[in-house]
């Protein structure tokens, strides 16, 4: 008899644990998927949509398969759309400024994110010069994504093709100059 | 040659005016006009410069002949299947004409390489010096990646070096055009200047290395000599410094990075973001 309730008392601990644990499951987790249209103005309403709901976190994924659909239906007014759409995620909290800066102009800009600091090449670019030229060559392959496959500026994007090969040389020259400079 | 002698030369007379007429120029196209923002190409470097454009045509003329004839010589030793033939009497004739030909190169080059040497490595340290103050010290990552795009106005054609890396000409020809690209570089044109600048430095480091390696081979063919040992053949060693030697001076079996134009501007005006840096 004492055999039964201990059994009883098993089972209904068990079964407690099972709604429990069903009952969380049943909580929505965010829908993080965008809509899988090829049309940029819908998609990026559907990533603002997202991003509101809490899916920060995959913001990167958005931004690159909003490349992907631009580049699907290229037009020099991609590169607005893109800029309206950081400009929203800096107002909304999302990103702070500068992240939204460096979203834009990794792909939408002759100039290389890559390429900054505040000291001076000798202290600064240098001793990694290997990494940031590997970092440009990298860059580079995203403006080719943004500028030229997604916004059709062939001009700005050779430019920036041109200014990674005379920053090679021109590193390569200036560096081994400092290095001499330090012996 | 002294440097009166050269200017009493008649034959001499014209390239000097020439070369006399672009370096007064010269200062008053880049760094005087444009004040005291980007100095990569002062006097003093100009000076540098000229110099070793003169040595290089001098030692050019003089081992052009030495070389062609080298060459022929050798072309005929591979001809004639000579390799491993050395019993061959006529091909031990040539082995020797090749040795005794690489010999007068290598007596032409030890009189000059030591001017050669000098120009070349003055004209080095002072674009070191130049490069690591204005590239290095001074600017950031950023400034200089500002420095290379140059402030253009929208719509105009990109004004560019003419010549960058290795170029495969003559050496002096190569000095020539170095002139003419500094010379024609006005204002908003600091960019060019700067990879013109690495350019050359770049140049000369090449051929000081290739300088120091002659000289070594030099005093190593005059020691064989004074054991005497023949040449024979030519040997990896020397037909390396033949090579270097004519790659340098000649521009033969140089590559030429050539960089990626820009395709034909379409006069849009282009969309700039509020998040554009």
């Amino acid at each position: 008899m004492r055999n039964t309730a201990r059994s009883v008392a098993a089972i209904a601990a068990l079964l407690t644990a099972l709604f429990a644990v069903s009952g969380c499951a049943t909580t929505p987790a965010p829908q993080c998927e965008l809509s899988g249209t090829r049309d940029l103005g819908a998609s990026i309403a559907s990533a603002k949509s997202r991003l509101g709901d809490g899916c920060v976190a995959h913001f990167d994924r958005y931004v690159d398969q909003l490349i992907d659909v631009a580049a699907g239906d290229p037009t020099a007014d991609n590169k607005q759309a893109f800029s309206d759409f950081l400009l929203w995620t800096s107002d909304e909290g999302l990103l702070s400024r500068r992240q939204a800066q460096e979203t834009w102009n990794r792909y939408f800009n002759v100039k290389f994110v890559s390429l900054r600091g505040d000291y001076n090449n000798c202290a600064q670019t240098c001793p990694v010069k290997g990494r940031v030229m590997a970092d440009m060559q990298s860059e580079l392959a995203d403006k080719e994504r943004g500028l030229l496959q997604a916004a059709l500026d062939q001009d700005s994007y050779y430019r920036a093709d041109r200014l990674l090969k005379e920053t090679e040389l021109v590193l390569e020259a200036t560096c081994r100059a400092c290095a001499a400079g330090g012996r | 040659m002294k440097p009166k002698d050269r200017c009493r030369s008649g034959r001499d007379v014209a390239p000097a005016l020439a070369i006399a007429c672009i370096i007064a120029t010269v200062p008053l196209l880049t760094g005087a006009a444009r004040g005291p923002s980007l100095q990569l190409f002062p006097t003093t470097v100009l000076e540098d410069i000229k110099e070793t454009g003169q040595v290089a045509e001098e030692m050019e003329s003089g081992l052009q002949d030495t070389i062609a004839r080298l060459d022929r010589q050798q072309q005929l030793f591979v001809q004639s299947k000579c390799e491993g033939a050395a019993d061959d009497p006529g091909c031990a004739q040539i082995s020797r004409q090749l040795g005794s030909t690489y010999m007068e190169m290598l007596e032409t080059m030890s009189q000059r390489l030591p001017d050669m040497e000098r120009a070349v490595n003055s004209t080095r340290d002072s674009l070191e010096t130049r490069l690591r103050a204005e590239l290095g010290l001074k600017m950031t990552p950023w400034t200089l990646q500002e420095t290379l795009l140059g402030q253009q106005p929208e719509g105009s054609p990109s004004v560019e070096p003419k010549l960058r890396g290795r170029s495969g000409l003559r050496l002096s020809q190569r000095f020539r055009q170095y002139y003419q690209l500094v010379a024609q570089s006005g204002r908003n044109t600091e960019h060019s200047l700067a990879v013109v600048a690495s350019d050359i430095y770049l140049d000369m480091e090449e051929a000081s290395v290739l300088i120091a390696q002659t000289r070594e081979e030099i005093g190593r063919a005059t020691l064989l000599e004074e054991l005497n040992q023949s040449f024979g053949v030519i040997t990896p060693e020397m037909q390396a410094v033949v090579d270097g030697v004519k790659s340098i001076l000649f521009g033969e079996a140089g590559q030429v990075v050539e960089l990626a134009g820009p395709p034909p501007g379409s006069g849009e005006v282009a969309y700039q973001s509020p998040l554009e840096w």
